[in-house]
């Protein structure tokens, strides 16, 4: 059997054997960690089961035909039909032709429900078939048999998301063979296990389960460097993936799953934070062969048996155990700095290779300079708060509050920023609750998420942030407002607080979580800002705020 | 319309009442606004037609400050714009090698401050095909989507498809026409229909999305379009242009998950944001040597305008509302403004009506006492006036100019004098967070600059020789590059400077002499350049000097507003009744209408308020308006005094309403008040008491 990935062998070998004999109407394949490859190795080995001259051979004259959708691209029911028939027949709608879908010799919609689908199926089918028995001749000739009949195997991929786009639908599809009355197979492909989108009441037959494990490293480290063939360019000297450099590229991998592995299994993710950094990481080496090249051409009287790496030709070859040993101490590092910007998509690969890509000469450097360098980048992408600090004071202070609202309880507040008429000093809460009383420890309130406040309560905690820490401008107005606190009740009515408020809910760092059609009772808010940005605001502000917390953690 | 819809409001079969808004009844004074500005405080000495052409002047003077701001907006924008642009175009040429799959380039552009003008910058750039550069870039077609076209998923790929077909149009005349056809909110569709369009092209332009408030689209949507559109990106050059407000550069990763930002190539744009463009304009509006404002505005507006941009709202739309309104206000405050820009003829000024104008300007312009002469006729005095203004006008003008060159000057010596590592003055000229900037022009406008420029001169008499000569070099390129009116009169300061530095490099031991006669006049000069604008004559027709910005009108606050409001109707509302004296300083509570008077109760009660007592006392003040109104009536029937709203097309018959009738309209008009009470907040309601409510607002302070 052909298997595009290491480690897929044994299910390769179960799936070809039991769709070219007799295949169950029904499989389940789960993959709960690398679901990406799952789909690129059964697209080929199902490309290589259609593959005419392959089935005719081993399968007894079955001939296979495949069709694969994805359940999130066809999001509703006549998409999902349309994709399974052209995509069987291998159709492709065309402008010319009015964009229209294939079209059996029967005139009828297929389209548009499951019945006409299943005719559909069946008119696909008879199509395919005849078209067989069309090159029948010519394959009798080579191959000495015909086909008995056609096979179908129709592959959803995301099953999971039938569950809620399409749920009339999942009944029928496992039981698509004998609705059908076809030899046909459906393969659904999913993350998640056939019991969580399993219809109810047993209406669905029980499928073959098919459990893919989590790829092991050593397979994965195959697989990627079995990648590098697809990608290699021997045409020009300076190329990152010069076929010269596919045994430093080995070492890489294996380098860089030592160091990521432990924390993601998906072959993609790996690919991709190797794609970021490989280029970085040859450079010194496509460098160094570039200058003794250059070298070499200029002087003609070259010492071949000094230059132990480099033919005088020109031409790549492997760098030596020393380099690489060199680089891998240069790179470790830098490592672990891709796997944290990539893996979450702070940035993306291209950007992130260009921003670390290492000096020239860099094998001349002391071995921490790359730990430095990286230290240096990922200190420059702290400054993210910039955009925050470029906001209005106002948009500040009521973020700040909303901050407060969605972490203190709201009992607190009266103690947190309640004062009397003469004391000055807010009332601190007394003594912070001890944890061993026996009882289930509280859960902070940073760690279970921020709670939804009212628009009262958040123009009330701006209030009496505004009073205790907000410099009164001077103005005119301050001078006819002199009643204590009467400049701050007149602030914090103002229309710009208002649109501040639905202007940061625009931006999303507040979220309403009441509905803007609801006119009964204030709007309600939730603050989506973090705990570290709270504090930045906080520190521009000169407010204290791990003070007005309930609960300093 | 009233005639057949009349309502029998005594049919006691009916339960309700529709009363149809009819606009035409009372609304007499919603005529079409004229375009003219709000009568000035000294209307008595305006022209005849002063209004209209004040406000013309006020238009062409705005038009001169908002073109000019929106020049120097495009040119802080052009940066961003063409690195947009750039990337868009460049979007599919070159990607990494080595990925798993291909990803989807997306362009997310963080613009707070700059308005939707960026954007549209943007796509026209990216529709003019004929100006890309050569080095391989794509053309575009662009569609924008804002978040009511994708409610969901359907909705948005259709809109999608069909606004890409829309704008490039169908290629080729379709052949025949198909019994079933793909659905046109399916990829494939759009897929068939690029192939087509770009074989009828012979080339292939990316496929643009621009995404408008991209924070308000629905997340789970967008993912699944992501998802889609990726699955046919080796097909379909499709770009995202995503347009944010929200300041953190990380919304996507908040609000998508790490399986839909796995398909993206997320590229970050932020346009520049925060004090750096209010600086920018108003360095460049008002204190530019090469651009003269008709109406220069003065330091207590710009001083509410700093603190609004800093405090409320940081974005250009905020700087253009205040300007207007300030432009605005300049010029419907006096009826001289209308000399802005020139004067009027000597046949409008001699009108007899004009006269009080003419007196007002000829007691401003008069030079002296002595040379007034009695017999002169109006002619001869409008003529004088004339001349006196023109040449007033070129003064002040001119002493603008010299106050901006005189900062700019001062502008030039702070940069030069904070790159060299002195401290300088204790403001900072750096756009980007020039901490007192604007207190700087502040003070320049104010008179108050002179303890700087003397600072200014003490450190440069400690330069070094070589720094002398640097900045005699750069004041030097400064007067070089003034545009030629303004260098004109800067002949003497530029021969200042050549002979300093031809001294300067004579002798090598005459540093400090250079350095100390530098430092005397660059005092002098500074201090005859910088000098306050309100010594000028007529000062106040082009300058808006002290005179306060109108800053409840911007930004009130609503809770103070409104009650104010309910407290004393008269003072926000023109011609709410024609027979109270509006002037009157005080009114007593009969005069006002019904939901005052109703409020003013309120205020008297307790925390909660027994409905019933509550009638009964606004049952005795609408009592006592009654008796009023009778006795007005009575004592003069034309001016018939009427309520407005409520029961007046009853009032106007009074005599012979009995007392059944008037106790259902004070009932009436007692449910309306607290209705509208209700709808402004004021009651709550509560099951706990019968009869009563609680009142929501305590310790307002009546003055009454």
């Amino acid at each position: 059997m052909t298997c595009s990935f290491p480690g897929y062998e044994h299910v390769c070998f179960e799936l070809g054997t039991l769709l070219s004999m007799h295949p169950p109407p029904f499989i389940y394949i789960q993959d709960i960690e690398s679901v990406m490859t799952t789909f690129s190795v059964i697209g080929t080995l199902l490309r290589a089961l259609s593959d005419e001259s392959y089935s005719s051979i081993s399968t007894g004259g079955v001939k296979i035909c495949h069709a694969r959708v994805d359940a999130i691209a066809c999001f509703n029911a006549r998409l999902f039909y349309e994709a399974v028939i052209n995509s069987l027949v291998q159709f492709e709608p065309s402008w010319e032709d009015g964009c229209g879908n294939w079209e059996s010799d029967v005139e009828m919609k297929w389209n548009e429900n499951m019945d006409a689908f299943l005719h559909g199926l069946r008119a696909a089918h008879a199509d395919l078939c005849s078209k067989n028995h069309k090159g029948k001749g010519k394959g009798k000739e080579r191959a000495g048999g015909g086909y008995e009949h056609v096979r179908l195997v129709i592959v959803v991929e995301r099953a999971e998301r039938l569950k809620e786009s399409l749920p009339e639908l999942l009944v029928p599809l496992t039981r698509l063979a004998e609705l059908a009355r076809l030899d046909l197979s459906v393969i659904f492909i999913s993350q998640v296990g056939w019991e969580d989108i399993r219809p109810p009441l047993g209406a669905s037959p029980d499928p073959y389960y098919i459990d893919i494990q989590s790829p092991s490293k050593e397979n994965i480290v195959r697989g990627l460097v079995a990648n590098f063939e697809a990608i290699s360019d021997a045409q020009s000297s300076y190329n990152p993936y010069h076929p010269a450099l596919k045994p430093l590229y080995a070492h890489f991998i294996a380098i860089l799953c030592d160091v990521c592995f432990p924390f993601t299994h998906s072959p993609q993710e790996l690919q991709y934070i190797a794609a970021a950094r490989w280029p970085g990481f040859v450079k010194p080496v496509l460098d160094d062969h570039l200058q003794t090249r250059d070298k070499a051409l200029d002087e003609e009287d070259v010492d071949m048996e000094d230059d132990s790496a480099h033919t005088s030709k020109g031409e790549l070859v492997p760098p030596t155990e020393e380099v690489r040993m060199r680089l891998n101490k240069l790179f470790n590092a830098s490592l672990s700095t891709a796997f944290e910007a990539l893996l979450p998509r702070l940035t993306n690969a291209a950007d992130w290779a260009r921003a670390n890509e290492p000096p020239g000469e860099l094998l001349s450097f002391p071995r921490t300079f790359m730990l430095e360098q990286a230290k240096s980048a990922s200190k420059a992408g702290d400054d993210k708060e910039e955009g925050i600090r470029a906001l209005p004071r106002l948009s500040k202070f009521i973020l700040l509050a909303a901050f407060l609202a969605s972490t203190n309880p709201p009992k607190s507040d009266l103690r947190m920023f309640g004062r009397g008429l003469d004391e000055k000093k807010r009332k601190r809460r007394v003594v912070t609750k001890s944890a061993g009383k026996g009882g289930v420890a509280k859960v902070s309130q940073r760690l279970l998420g921020p709670t939804p406040f009212a628009l009262d309560r958040l123009i009330a905690i701006l209030g009496a942030l505004l009073e205790e820490n907000d410099v009164q401008p001077d103005r005119s107005l301050s001078k006819i407002l002199t009643i204590p606190g009467e400049y701050t009740d007149m602030e914090i009515t103002r229309v710009s607080v208002y649109s501040n408020i639905m202007e940061l809910t625009a931006m999303r760092l507040l979220h309403r979580t009441s509905p803007p059609e609801r006119l009964d009772g204030p709007p309600m808010f939730r603050c989506a800002v973090s705990y570290d940005t709270a504090l930045g605001i906080a520190k521009q502000l000169d407010v204290a705020l791990n003070d007005l917390l309930w609960d300093p953690v | 319309m009233q005639d057949d819809g009349a309502i029998n409001l005594d049919d006691v079969s009916k339960t309700a009442f529709c009363i149809p808004y009819n606009p035409g009844e009372d609304s007499d004074d919603l005529a079409p606004p004229k375009r003219v500005l709000a009568k000035s405080l000294f209307q008595e000495r305006d022209l005849e037609d002063g209004q209209e052409l004040r406000f013309a002047a006020y238009r062409k003077a705005w038009k001169k400050c908002l073109d000019r701001v929106q020049t120097i907006v495009q040119e802080l924008e052009s940066q961003s714009v063409k690195q947009v642009v750039h990337e868009v175009r460049t979007s599919y040429i070159s990607p990494l090698p080595g990925l798993p799959y291909p990803e989807i380039p997306v362009v997310s552009v963080i613009n707070p401050g700059l308005g939707p003008s960026f954007l549209e910058n943007i796509t026209a750039q990216l529709e003019e095909s004929s100006a890309m550069n050569s080095d391989g870039d794509v053309e575009s077609s662009v569609i924008h989507l804002y978040p009511g076209d994708v409610p969901n998923l359907t909705t948005g790929m259709r809109t999608i498809i069909s606004n890409f077909l829309a704008k490039g149009g169908t290629p080729d005349p379709v052949k025949r026409k198909p019994m079933a056809p793909l659905a046109s909110y399916d990829i494939k569709y759009l897929d068939a229909w690029y192939r087509a369009w770009a074989n009828a092209q012979g080339k292939s332009p990316n496929l643009v999305i621009v995404l408008h408030e991209f924070e308000q689209f629905d997340p789970p949507v967008m993912q699944d379009i992501f998802h889609i559109c990726s699955g046919h990106i080796s097909r379909l050059p499709i770009v995202f242009l995503l347009s944010m407000t929200s300041p953190s550069s990380n919304y996507l990763n908040a609000a998508y998950s790490r399986f839909t930002m796995s398909l993206l190539r997320v590229r970050n744009f932020t346009t520049p944001s925060g004090v750096r463009i209010l600086h920018t304009i108003l360095l460049k509006t008002f204190f530019d040597p090469e651009f003269e404002p008709d109406i220069i505005i003065g330091p207590a507006t710009l001083q509410y305008l700093n603190d609004y941009f800093t405090r409320y709202h940081s974005s250009v739309d905020a700087i253009l509302t205040i300007l207007q309104l300030a432009h605005l206000k300049h010029f419907s405050s006096d009826p001289l403004t209308i000399l802005v820009h020139s004067t009027p003829s000597v046949a409008t000024l001699s009108r007899p009506n004009s006269s009080l104008f003419l007196q007002a300007v000829s007691a401003r312009t008069k030079p002296s006492r002595e040379e007034e002469d009695v017999n002169m006729d109006a002619q001869s005095l409008s003529q004088r006036a004339i001349d006196q203004v023109d040449k007033i006008r070129t003064e002040f003008y001119s002493r603008h100019r010299n106050l901006r060159v005189g900062f700019a000057v001062v502008l030039r010596m702070q940069t030069f004098l904070r790159s060299y590592y002195y401290k300088g003055l204790d403001w900072s000229a750096d756009l980007e967070n020039g901490n007192g900037l604007c207190d700087a022009m502040l003070d320049a406008l104010r008179g108050s600059f002179m303890r700087d420029v003397k600072h200014l001169g003490m450190i440069t008499k400690k330069l070094k020789r070589d720094e002398l000569r640097r900045l005699l070099e750069t004041l030097y390129g400064f007067f070089h590059e003034l545009p030629s009116n303004v260098r004109s009169g800067e002949q003497e300061p530029r021969m200042h400077l050549v002979e300093m530095q031809s001294r300067l490099s004579a002798d090598s031991n005459s540093t400090i002499s250079v350095a100390s006669r530098f430092s005397d006049w660059v005092t002098e000069y500074l201090g005859n350049k910088l000098v306050p604008l309100e010594e000028c004559t007529l000062w106040d027709v082009w300058y808006t000097g002290q005179s306060p910005f109108p800053s409840e009108l911007l930004n009130p606050s609503l809770r103070a507003s409104i009650i104010a409001g309910l407290l004393r109707p008269y003072e926000f509302v023109e011609n709410l009744d024609n027979h109270v004296d509006a002037n009157s300083a005080t009114k007593s509570i009969w005069e006002l209408p019904d939901t005052s008077i109703l409020f003013k109760r309120y205020l008297d009660s307790g925390k909660m308020i027994n409905v019933y007592d509550w009638f009964e006392s606004f049952k005795i003040v609408l009592d006592t308006q009654r008796s009023h109104l009778k006795d007005a009536a009575n004592t003069d029937n034309a001016t018939s005094p009427r309520k407005r709203g409520k029961g007046k097309a009853k009032q106007a018959q009074h005599e012979t309403i009995d007392e059944e009738k008037w106790a259902v309209e004070v009932q009436a008009r007692f449910v309306r008040a607290m209705h509208e009470l209700d709808f402004l907040g004021f009651i709550k309601h509560t099951g706990r008491k019968a009869d009563h409510l609680i009142r929501t607002v305590f310790e307002i302070d009546d003055a009454e």
